[in-house]
């Protein structure tokens, strides 16, 4: 099988931080709110107000990073849009609850048609007039991460060349406030729980503009370390990089004593001596966070550099100049992925 | 053409039975599931809906396993559905190291949620957990009375969301991460997506007629069906008999609207071609079209232009078999694709239940049930937002 290499093309992200820019990387927006919404863009230079009107935030999110990666690129239409979002429209699905505690006889259609976990990636199609591959990937803090694989998959099959490859999360006080009781979010110390939207290319082919090579994405159950070192070492191979090579590990670290823990665990096993990087205290924590490790990781490779504000200082070693970001993401302290990006 | 994806096991739970034994009487015998609402608690019981006969604690008892207050209805239907699939491909515990799943859902544990919505401000822990119980919370519950699976996945692309957990476990084993990956999808019924799905006024006061020129809509359903696809070399090594093999699939998106089909189905069209381009068939290798067919008037109408565009004149035999089921919506992909085993299996052509009149302009299902010896099935699931899918299933017969 001929393995093409894989290329970001372009990533694009709106959060906590400045919307579509990279401002972040020199002046983060820091907060230490307990639950914060996404900055917003101006949506009127690629929505038509009254179409935006119409739109729920999630989608109206979605699009933009999305329009703005297509501009960026010139690509119209991708063989591929593939997302990732583990809670989806959230907003109309608990509108649609909250009339059903009403009654159940006078529904609106809209928070309905709204609510399934696909109407984003199919917004995107349906905007976008693409007829491509479409497909939604709901496996919590994994869903981004599936959506990656598959679009490396197709690649790798030869099936696809291009890929609108997106992470997508909203949040309510109510859904946060359940979490919280729930501990994934809220808890002291915590990062952040935020909303996100990342979009970006991938692209078999190399271009000026590139970000970064995608050299290498696997998955798995943490019940079995051995199989994880393996992808690792197989991983490495591919990208022609002993583990030095590797120039800094990026996990989800988010403050919470369990999570951390399992991180700390994960990188004991694959590189213990590399330099740690993190980003959920930037970007916040939500179940496609992951998106805005790889987008985070992505720039620093494109630019060459890995600002401060990205090193975990619970680690002296530091990595000025990055050649390559291994990413590390678990999901329940059951699941895991792992991502090398390298610098082009 | 691509290598070969065998099929080593298959489990399925729907209105017509629980387990392939049930499910091949009840479509043999063209007895339909779909009748009065009994377990699902809705103020519409005027609505007719396909409910699994079984109550949530006896399924738990089916299943031998200690009841728990956070089981979904979802997560319970799925594991009936798994075990059977498990089973027969002869997958025990301990060889779940190298054995992946891919689930899918959309309403995942709306049973649970939509019952303690209104307490949520007030609520504790464990009900915290019932309001946030995700997609993939439904497929980590669904796999963890069966041991540690080499890895998890969820798919969620509301009608077409099993099929397209197929297109995905297939690729795994296309591109050598996995020898075997465990396949499907489950629903049940719930308040949310039964309102839901009345609001948009598609939901049929009789039973559902697909394809008929009369029908009115569609009836829900609820269930669970997974495949186990295998790859030659662990067939081989294992020494297991192939059910059948995915010979084909395809993905496109119909990009029209997001609950609606487009007048000439372009997205369907384009499945059904991929999915025909892969398996190196022409359309005339197709001997039985197992219909989206969900009863609306607008996907049936659509559904017929794809499929006359693809097959001209020369138009397959095609059935809906939501007639038995109803709309089992994110699992209805499996559930079909079980079918279609069993028709390949058993040479027999799934009828078309409540078709009374040819509709303008569209295709004119099976209706008298049919011995026939099948080689090659085309079976269609779309969903929301044009997200439409199409698989073959084929048999070698020696």
């Amino acid at each position: 099988m001929s393995q093409p290499n894989m290329y970001i093309q372009a990533a694009e992200q709106l959060s906590i931080q400045q919307p579509l820019s990279q401002q972040w990387m020199s002046e983060p927006v820091l907060t230490d709110h307990l639950l914060t919404t996404a900055m917003a863009p101006n949506y009127r230079d690629f929505i038509d107000p009254r179409e935006a009107r119409r739109m729920g935030g999630l989608i109206k999110r979605a699009l933009v990073t999305t329009l703005k990666v297509l501009r960026d690129t010139g690509i119209e239409h991708p063989d591929a849009f593939i997302t990732g979002t583990s809670i989806g429209s959230l907003v109309y699905t608990e509108r649609l609850l909250d009339a059903l505690d009403e009654s159940e006889e006078a529904i609106s259609p809209t928070y309905f048609m709204q609510s399934p976990h696909n109407t984003v990636g199919s917004a995107l199609a349906i905007f976008t007039h693409s007829h491509g591959y479409n497909t939604t990937y709901s496996h919590g803090a994994c869903s981004f991460d599936w959506a990656v694989m598959d679009a490396w998959m197709q690649m790798r099959l030869g099936k696809i060349h291009t890929a609108l490859v997106g992470g997508y999360e909203e949040m309510t006080q109510n859904c946060f406030e359940l979490l919280q009781k729930a501990g994934y979010v809220g808890q002291p110390g915590m990062v952040p729980c935020a909303e996100m939207s990342m979009s970006m290319m991938l692209n078999t082919q190399c271009s000026d503009n590139c970000l970064c090579q995608l050299s290498g994405v696997a998955m798995g159950n943490l019940a079995y370390r051995e199989r994880m070192r393996q992808q690792l070492a197989q991983m490495l191979e591919a990208a022609h990089l002993s583990t030095t090579g590797v120039s800094a590990v990026m996990t989800g670290k988010n403050g919470n004593p369990d999570n951390d823990a399992c991180y700390d665990g994960i990188v004991a096993d694959l590189l213990p001596d590399a330099p740690l990087l993190r980003y959920k205290h930037l970007f916040g924590e939500n179940y496609t966070a992951s998106a805005m490790g790889v987008y985070a990781a992505a720039h620093c490779l494109a630019q060459g550099r890995i600002p401060d504000c990205l090193h975990d200082n619970n680690r002296p070693a530091r990595c000025i100049k990055p050649s390559a970001i291994l990413l590390v993401n678990q999901m329940d302290q059951q699941e895991y992925s792992l991502m090398l990006l390298t610098k082009i | 053409m691509i290598e070969p994806i065998y099929i080593t096991g298959a489990g399925v739970v729907s209105a017509i039975g629980v387990g392939k034994e049930q499910t091949l009487s009840a479509l043999n015998a063209g007895t339909t599931g779909i009748g009065t609402m009994t377990y699902l608690d809705s103020c519409h019981r005027d609505i007719p809906v396909g409910e699994v006969k079984l109550s949530n604690d006896e399924m738990v008892q089916m299943l031998g396993v200690d009841n728990d207050p956070l089981f979904t209805r979802t997560a319970l239907l799925g594991r009936l559905a798994l075990r059977e699939a498990l089973d027969q491909a002869g997958l025990t515990r301990d060889r779940l190291t190298d054995v992946h799943l891919v689930s899918s859902t959309t309403v995942g544990g709306m049973d649970l949620r939509e019952q303690n919505h209104a307490q949520e401000k007030t609520c504790d822990r464990l009900h915290a957990l019932m309001g946030t119980h995700s997609c993939g919370n439904s497929t980590q519950m669904i796999a963890a009375q069966f041991g540690q699976f080499a890895s998890l996945s969820t798919v969620s692309t509301a009608c077409s969301s099993a099929t397209n957990a197929v297109i995905t476990g297939a690729n795994m084993l296309r591109c050598g991460l996995a020898d075997i990956v465990v396949v499907g999808g489950s629903e049940c019924l719930s308040r949310f997506h039964l309102n839901g799905f009345n609001a948009l006024m598609i939901l049929d006061r009789q039973q559902c007629r697909p394809f008929d020129r009369d029908r009115a809509g569609l009836n829900l359903g609820e269930g669970a069906a997974y495949l186990v696809l295998e790859s030659a070399r662990s067939v081989e090594e294992r020494g297991v008999t192939p059910l059948c093999r995915l010979a084909g699939y395809g993905n496109a998106c119909d990009a029209f609207h997001q609950t609606a089909s487009s007048p000439d189905g372009e997205g369907a069209y384009l499945a059904m071609s991929q999915a025909l381009e892969m398996a190196g068939m022409k359309p005339g290798d197709i001997d039985y079209v197992n219909a989206h067919g969900t009863g609306t008037p607008n996907n049936d109408l659509s559904e017929s232009q794809a499929i006359k565009r693809l097959f001209g004149s020369d138009i397959p035999p095609v059935s809906s078999t939501k007639s038995f089921t109803g709309h089992t919506t994110s699992a209805s992909g499996t559930i079909e694709a079980v079918f279609c085993l069993l028709a390949l299996q058993h040479h027999f052509l799934p009828v078309n239940l409540n078709w009374h009149n040819a509709m303008d302009d569209g295709i004119i299902p099976v209706i008298e049930p049919r011995q026939a010896d099948l080689r090659n099935i085309l079976s269609n699931a779309f969903g929301f937002g044009g997200n439409d899918s199409s698989l073959i299933f084929t048999i070698d017969h020696a």
